[in-house]
């Protein structure tokens, strides 16, 4: 597969531009064809050890004393672990031959996450190498538009099989490349299943997936930085790096939110500088500005305009966020006597009309009509509050719909 | 070769003495490896010639107690002699841990081997440091410090606990600090700061000054970074006030993060302190703030991009730009009241639109009227403003008022 990079931009004039001393760490690549590691590896058993937080896998033992392992299996799920599923019915819809649920087959089984595995009781025959890993994995993303059934079942399915691969590559300690696109790919799964469960409403346990997915993405996020930083070489930087990046900005958007434990200052500081100034990060740290300051204006302009579809999934809860701030101060500081025209506030919040009538009700304030059969939205009503179950999520009205 | 081992005697002598008379500043300099002391060079030296230094070793009873501790010290000393930091580092680890349990044994009715355990912690991080630096040129992965962070850990874990020994705790604490800081792994900062601020183990005020301005230095930090602003102003003053003056480094550190967090809350430097301690990175951010400036804000902020972003106060200084918005309004206000005090208190938003097409901001009515709401929001401004008018109307009785040293209400 061919690696486009991109180039470094010309560094700026700025006078500060020696003072980030980058700590790169710098390998040999890895070689396509993992079934012999290289022998500068032995030195360094400490390859992929993640350097920050939200650290993947923590029930794999620390790589640095073991030796290094290469899976042998052929399929997509070891065949003891095949049969063994069969007799004990544990086998997933998508795994089921015919829909019947004690039988499966090699291309359909897939093999599972095991939470206390011991890097001491793996089988080289348990393992999966790269190149299954990556035949597994384009097969589970080939079925995450399936209709088939609800998406959260999909999205289940998915979330714990990916997991397996991703602990399959830590314990093999497959750093280079491949392993790279493999996480890019897991973590987009991530990003758009945000967007997807946030539609499966009905499920009381949605909170709890969302959560998970909150976390696996956030993992795999930070596995997928250490990756970056290992196999980087001068300054360039992979294609989607930047854009990769720029999610984790985002995902820092809520007043508290730290869904990897460290604050975005202090990841901030690690940063590699032609990242920093790339479009992806611009355009982040330029929304993260605005919802800091409550910019609701530009905020969800520039959301609306220039956000991708993985930034949007991000992004999304934040816009009925920042549209009910909008409600709170316009309703806070609105001249009594001048109700606001919802016509007005349909254009800055970027809303029909209906939906917004909605989003006032579910936000506890009242709207009327005049004379002129304009619709208003009185100030000053005590009754403003936030909605209890969340927001629903309202699209940007007035534009086309993201592309992919 | 005479020379050679009368060298390794000698020390070998002196460390035998430190202990015995619990002579706790002489053991430290038998340690501190880093320090370059003529005195351990040239036993470097020694050690390198005379290959062996067992078999002194083995001539007396006195020196077999310590042996583990020394054989790995003369091998780390050896190895960095010879510029070889990874096997410098690694040799080290293993004496350190030698002398940890030796430690743990000698007479805790004082802690006069705390200053030796000082060095050894201070050591054990700058050494891993360096073999750092050298695993990444060679094109390896870095992994001492985050050892060296375990082996402290260690010996923070053998101090926590009743006894003279605890004031030595938070020096250990300083240094896991300085290592998570350097290895990002900031959150692991978590638990010792628990274990210290448990008042069941440990009293803060017993510790010594220096540790404790460190101390309040780095947790102040890391309340700047969770953009905590009272507590983060209550460490770094604390820092601050109690850290010696003459220590112009230090408190121009201090300073580095507590400015950002004034700023904050609506107090400002003077010129003279930026001068002093050559802070004038935040000179622009500050006149910004003093004349309503949103594009010099908005400069300054470009200008020391990377510096501001590898402090890691980037972000809290962003945020100020609420405060410079307060300030020009306010200005205007000012303007309009000398010329007509009676009409003063209603400001036009196209007015403000002009006043920042001035400082060429592009900004138009609806966003004003974005930005006077929240502002009004967030009690920057009194008052209310008028859509169809198109224009705020400000309180007649404190219509900006001032942050006082608190943060703005989120």
């Amino acid at each position: 597969m061919e690696r486009s990079r991109r180039q470094r931009p010309n560094p700026s004039s700025s006078s500060s531009s020696s003072t980030r001393s980058q700590s790169y760490r710098r390998f040999p690549s890895n070689p396509t064809q993992n079934s012999k590691s290289p022998s500068t590896n032995r030195d360094a058993p400490g390859l992929a050890k993640p350097r920050r937080a939200g650290q993947e896998d923590r029930d794999v033992d620390d790589p640095s004393n073991r030796p290094l392992l290469v899976g042998t299996c052929p399929f997509m799920c070891p065949a003891g672990e095949r049969a063994q599923r069969e007799r004990l019915r544990d086998l997933a819809v998508f795994e089921r031959l015919d829909g019947n649920p004690r039988k499966t087959s090699s291309d359909l089984a897939v093999k599972k996450f095991c939470r206390t595995i011991s890097i001491r009781d793996v089988q080289a025959s348990d393992m999966r190498p790269l190149p299954v890993l990556e035949d597994t994995l384009d097969y589970l993303l080939s079925l995450s538009d399936s209709t088939e059934y609800p998406f959260q079942v999909v999205h289940d399915f998915i979330f714990d099989r990916t997991r397996s691969i991703r602990q399959d590559l830590s314990m093999q300690n497959i750093v280079n490349d491949k392993a790279i696109y493999m996480y890019e790919k897991m973590v987009k799964f991530h990003v758009i299943s945000l967007h997807k469960l946030r539609s499966c409403s009905s499920d009381p346990n949605i909170s709890s997936v969302h959560y998970l997915n909150m976390e696996q993405l956030a993992k795999a996020l930070t596995s997928l930085f250490n990756l970056y930083d290992a196999n980087r070489c001068s300054d360039s930087i992979y294609e989607n790096e930047a854009e990769f990046h720029s999610f984790y900005v985002l995902l820092h958007l809520g007043s508290n939110s730290q869904p990897t434990g460290e604050s975005l200052s202090l990841w901030f500081r690690h940063v590699p500088i032609p990242i920093i100034k790339s479009k992806e990060m611009c355009f982040a740290r330029r929304i993260l500005r605005f919802f800091r300051i409550g910019n609701y204006k530009r905020f969800l302009l520039s959301a609306a305009a220039e956000a991708s579809y993985l930034q949007y999934c991000i992004i999304e809860p934040y816009i009925s966020e920042v549209r009910a701030l909008a409600l709170s101060c316009i309703n806070n500081g609105g001249y009594k006597l001048h109700p606001y025209p919802l016509a007005h506030l349909c254009k800055l919040l970027m809303m029909k009309e209906s939906d917004l009538v909605s989003f006032c009700n579910a936000c506890g304030l009242e709207t009327n009509t005049d004379e002129a059969g304009n619709k208003l939205l009185p100030t000053k009503q005590t009754t403003f509050c936030c909605p209890k179950g969340g927001f629903q999520s309202c699209s940007f009205s007035g534009l086309q719909p993201l592309e992919r | 070769m005479e020379e050679a081992y009368r060298r390794i005697t000698e020390y070998l002598n002196r460390f035998s003495d430190a202990v015995s008379s619990q002579d706790g500043a002489s053991l430290s300099s038998l340690l501190s490896l880093s320090s370059n002391h003529p005195f351990l060079l040239s036993l470097a030296d020694s050690l390198i010639l005379f290959q062996d230094a067992s078999r002194v070793f083995k001539q007396s009873e006195r020196f077999s107690q310590y042996s583990e501790i020394i054989t790995h010290l003369f091998r780390s000393l050896q190895n960095y002699r010879l510029g070889n930091l990874v096997d410098a580092y690694q040799a080290f680890e293993k004496s350190a841990n030698a002398f940890i349990q030796e430690f743990r044994n000698w007479e805790s009715a004082s802690a006069w081997a705390l200053e030796a355990l000082y060095v050894l912690a201070y050591e054990i991080r700058v050494l891993a440091e360096r073999a750092d630096r050298e695993l990444t040129s060679n094109g390896k992965a870095p992994e001492k410090l985050k050892a060296a962070g375990s082996f402290l850990m260690k010996v923070f874990g053998v101090l926590a606990g009743k006894g003279p020994k605890r004031v030595g705790a938070l020096y250990v604490t300083c240094q896991l600090f300085k290592v998570y800081f350097k290895l990002g792994t900031v959150h692991l900062c978590r638990s010792v700061i628990r274990s210290i601020e448990t008042a069941r183990i440990f009293d803060f005020e017993e510790f010594p000054k220096r540790d404790k301005v460190t101390y309040m230095y780095y947790t102040g930090r890391l309340e700047v970074f969770n953009e905590n602003f009272p507590s983060a102003d209550h460490k770094l003053s604390y820092a601050l006030m109690h850290c010696n003056p003459r220590r112009e480094a230090n408190i121009r550190m201090i300073l580095k993060y507590l400015i950002p967090v004034k700023l904050s809350m609506g107090i400002l430097p003077k010129d003279w302190l930026l001068e002093k301690y050559n802070l004038v990175e935040y000179r622009d951010v500050v006149q910004a703030l003093k004349r309503g400036d949103l594009r010099l804000l908005r400069h300054a902020l470009q200008e020391h991009e990377d510096r501001f972003l590898r402090s890691g106060v980037y972000l809290v200084l962003e945020k100020l730009e609420l405060q410079v918005y307060q300030r020009l309004v306010k200005k205007i206000y000012i303007i309009q009241k000398q010329k007509d005090p009676t009409k003063a208190h209603q400001v036009k938003l196209e007015v403000i639109v002009k006043a920042l097409k001035w400082l060429e901001m592009d900004m138009d009515v609806d966003e004003v009227e974005c930005i006077m709401a929240i502002l009004i929001y967030k009690n920057l401004v009194k008052g209310y403003f008028a859509h169809k008018s198109k224009v705020v109307v400000l309180s007649k009785q404190d219509p900006f008022p001032k942050l006082n040293g608190k943060p703005i209400e989120s």
